[in-house]
C-alpha cells in the first residue's frame, strides 16, 4: 500500500504545485495578493510581486516535470525542498508580520493559519513520500485503479480541509445552511438606543444643539411614548443638561424636541420644540 | 483637492489595549490611538489595491503619503479636526454604497478612518460611524 | 433613587415643553443661541485633552490610569461625565484593569477632567466565520476572535438602514464592523453596534 501512495505523490504535489501557481501567475488579483502577502516584507514592496510570479513559474515548472514522464528522484527531491522552504516562510510570515495574507492557492486575502501550515507539511511529507516512488503514477494508478482513487480523494479532501481559501466552498455554505436552520441570532425585541439616537441625529433639534454638548450619551430612560437622551453640555459658560424627547416607536425626526437645563438651578434655559416643515421659521425657540 | 463627502469611522493603532494590541504602528510606523492621525485609502498602488475606493463609485480621492494632512468635519455638529495620515485604510469597498446622514446632510462610502483621539475630538467614539467632509485646507 | 427620578421628571418636563417661569432670556434667534463656544481643533500630535490607556487605581472619582505609552494619568470623573460600557452606564460599573479612551478638559494640575469616558470600547473589523448560539466567531487580521449578542443592548445596522436588535440577518461569510466592549479577562468581546454590508 505504501508503495501505492508513494508512486502517487508526484500526482498530489504537481498538482497543488500549479493550482498554486495559477493565482501567483495568471490572477488578475496577483498584485493585490503579493502586496498583502509577507512577501513585501520579506523582499521589500516594489519587489513583492516579481518575487511572488518567480515563485508562481518554480511551482508550475516542478508541477509539470512532477506530473509529466519520467519520474525521477531529483524532482521529488526539489518539491520537498520547495515545500519546506515554503513552511519556514509561513512560520515567518506568521511571526513577523501576522497580518499578512498567505497568497497561497488564491488571490483572497488569507491569513496565514495553523491550517496553512499543516497543509505546508503536509505537502513536505507527499515531496518526501514521492522520493520512494519506484514507478510513474500513471502507471500504479492504471494497475489499482480503486485504492489509487481511494488515495487521491482523500488526499484530496486534507488539502481542501487544510485550505482557508475554500472555506467559501464547502465550509461557509455549511455553516450558513447550519445558521438558516437552527436561528441561532436571536438579539432581542424592542428599540435599541442606537435606533433613537439615529433619530435623534436626523433632527434640525440635535442639529442646533450639538455644538455645545460636551458628552457622549450620560444616561436614557423611557417614559410613555418617548424616550429621553441626556447629554453634559455647556451654554453660555453654565454647566447644564440637554435633554431630548424622541419618539419611542414612530420614526419622526421632526418631532424630537430638546431642552438645554442648568444643572445648578433645574431652570430650562432653551428649548427647541418639532415644528411642522414647510413654511416659516422651522424651529421656535421658546424662551422658558 | 475638493471636499470629499463620505463616512468617518476610528481604529485603534499604536501600542495599546485589548483586540488593538497587534495593530501596530500602521502602514506609516508612527500611528498612535492617541495622536490626531488618521488612516487614508490611497497611500500607495499597494494600499489601493486593498481598500479599492473606484469600485464603489469614489473619485477624486488623491494620492497622499505618510504625514499629509487632511481636515475632517462632521456633518452632524460642524466640528472639524486635523490629523496627519498614518496608515492605509478604512477598506472602502467592503461597505460600497452604505450612507449615514444627519439631518439632510449624508455621507456615503467609508473615505476615511480617525485615530480615537482625532475621532473623539468631533463625534461619540460609541457612534462609529458619520457623515463627514473631508478637505485639505 | 428618588432623587433620580426627580430630576428625570424636571428633565422631561422641560424637554416636553411644559415648564413655564423659568430664566427669561428672550427670543433669541437659534443661530445666535447656538453659536457655541467653538473648539478648533488642528494638531498631528498627542492631544492633552485626550487619555487612553487602562486603569490601574480608582480612589473616589478619580481614575488613575497607566497608558499605553507608560504615561501616568488622572482623570476625575464629574457629575457630566458620561460613562459608556457597552452602553451609558455608572461609575460603580467602572473597574481595574479596563481599557479606557476619555476626552475632557486637561485642568492646570494635570488631571483631565472628563466629560466622556468609553471603557474598553473596540471597533473591530472581520469576517464572520461562523455562528452560533448568540455568538459571532470573527477572522480579524488573521486571528478569531470571539463576539457575543447581549439580548436587548445589540443592535445591527444593515447598509445604513435605522438599526435594528434583530441580528437574526448577518450572515456567514460577510464582512462586518463590530463595535463593542472587550472583556480584559476573557478578551471576548460583546457587541453594541455591528454594521454589515449589503
Amino acid at each position: 500500500m505504501i508503495d501505492l501512495i508513494a508512486t502517487l505523490q508526484p500526482l498530489v504535489v504537481g498538482a497543488v504545485l500549479i493550482w498554486s501557481a495559477r493565482v501567483k501567475l495568471v490572477s488578475t488579483h496577483a498584485a493585490a495578493a503579493a502586496n498583502r502577502s509577507a512577501l513585501a516584507r520579506l523582499v521589500g514592496q516594489d519587489r513583492a510581486l516579481p518575487a511572488y510570479r518567480l515563485l508562481g513559474g518554480m511551482e508550475v515548472t516542478l508541477g509539470g516535470l512532477l506530473l509529466l514522464p519520467p519520474v525521477l528522484r531529483a524532482e521529488a527531491l526539489a518539491a520537498t525542498v520547495l515545500a519546506v522552504a515554503f513552511l519556514g516562510y509561513l512560520a515567518y510570515a506568521r511571526r513577523a508580520a501576522p497580518t499578512s495574507s498567505c497568497g497561497c492557492l488564491s488571490a483572497r486575502p488569507t491569513p496565514v493559519s495553523g491550517r496553512s501550515l499543516a497543509r505546508a507539511g503536509l505537502l513536505a511529507v507527499a515531496g518526501g513520500l514521492a522520493l520512494l516512488a519506484t514507478e510513474g503514477w500513471s502507471t500504479a494508478l492504471a494497475g489499482r485503479p480503486p485504492a489509487g482513487v481511494g488515495v487521491l480523494l482523500v488526499e484530496l479532501a486534507a488539502v481542501v480541509a487544510l485550505s482557508p481559501e475554500l472555506d467559501h466552498v464547502w465550509l461557509l455554505p455549511l455553516r450558513r445552511l447550519r445558521a438558516r436552520l437552527t436561528h441561532p441570532l436571536r438579539g432581542g425585541s424592542g428599540v435599541p438606543l442606537l435606533a433613537t439616537v439615529q433619530q435623534l441625529q436626523l433632527s434640525d433639534a440635535y442639529r442646533r444643539v450639538a455644538p455645545l454638548l460636551r458628552s457622549d450619551v450620560r444616561e436614557h430612560w423611557d417614559d410613555g411614548d418617548w424616550r429621553f437622551v441626556g447629554h453634559a453640555a455647556r451654554y453660555q459658560g453654565r454647566l447644564v443638561t440637554a435633554v431630548f424627547a424622541v419618539p419611542l416607536t414612530d420614526r419622526e425626526p421632526d418631532a424630537v424636541r430638546v431642552a438645554v437645563v442648568d444643572n445648578a438651578t433645574g431652570h430650562t434655559l432653551l428649548s427647541l420644540a418639532g415644528t411642522p416643515p414647510a413654511a416659516g421659521p422651522r424651529l421656535s425657540v421658546v424662551p422658558a | 483637492m475638493a471636499a470629499l463627502r463620505g463616512e468617518v469611522s476610528w481604529f485603534c493603532c499604536g501600542s495599546a489595549w485589548g483586540p488593538c494590541g497587534t495593530a501596530g504602528g500602521g502602514a506609516c510606523g508612527t500611528c498612535s490611538s492617541g495622536n490626531y492621525q488618521h488612516a487614508w485609502p490611497n497611500t500607495s498602488d499597494a494600499c489601493l489595491a486593498i481598500t479599492r475606493p473606484d469600485r464603489c463609485g469614489v473619485t477624486g480621492m488623491a494620492r497622499r503619503g505618510c504625514g499629509f494632512r487632511h481636515y475632517t468635519t462632521n456633518l452632524c455638529n460642524g466640528a472639524r479636526v486635523g490629523t496627519t495620515i498614518a496608515d492605509c485604510g478604512p477598506q472602502t469597498d467592503l461597505f460600497c454604497g452604505e450612507r449615514t446622514c444627519c439631518g439632510s446632510a449624508c455621507g456615503s462610502n467609508r473615505i476615511i478612518d480617525l485615530t480615537p483621539a482625532a475621532y473623539s475630538a468631533i463625534a461619540s467614539l460609541s457612534a462609529g460611524l458619520r457623515p463627514c467632509s473631508v478637505d485639505t485646507v | 433613587m428618588n432623587q433620580t427620578l426627580d430630576r428625570r421628571r424636571l428633565l422631561a418636563t422641560a424637554a416636553l415643553g411644559g415648564v413655564v417661569g423659568a430664566t427669561g432670556l428672550g427670543s433669541l434667534a437659534p443661530e445666535a443661541a447656538f453659536a457655541a463656544e467653538p473648539a478648533t481643533i488642528d494638531s498631528g500630535a498627542p492631544d492633552p485633552n485626550f487619555a487612553e490607556g487602562r486603569i490601574s487605581k480608582i480612589s473616589g472619582s478619580m481614575l488613575l490610569v497607566t497608558g499605553s505609552d507608560t504615561v501616568l494619568h488622572s482623570i476625575r470623573i464629574t457629575d457630566g461625565t458620561s460613562i459608556w460600557k457597552l452602553h451609558p452606564t455608572t461609575f460603580d460599573k467602572v473597574a481595574i484593569g479596563d481599557g479606557l479612551y476619555a476626552r475632557g478638559v486637561r485642568l492646570p494640575d494635570g488631571t483631565l477632567a472628563a466629560d466622556s469616558v468609553w471603557l474598553n470600547i473596540v471597533n473591530l473589523h472581520g469576517h464572520i466565520a461562523a455562528v452560533g448560539r448568540n455568538v459571532l466567531h470573527l477572522d480579524h487580521q488573521g486571528r478569531r476572535i470571539v463576539a457575543h449578542v447581549v439580548p436587548d443592548r445589540s443592535a445591527a445596522v444593515y447598509n445604513g438602514t435605522p438599526a435594528v436588535s434583530d441580528l437574526s440577518l448577518l450572515r456567514v461569510g460577510r464582512h462586518v464592523q463590530v463595535l463593542g466592549a472587550w472583556h480584559p479577562d476573557t478578551n471576548e468581546v460583546d457587541i453594541a453596534t455591528v454594521y454589515a454590508a449589503a
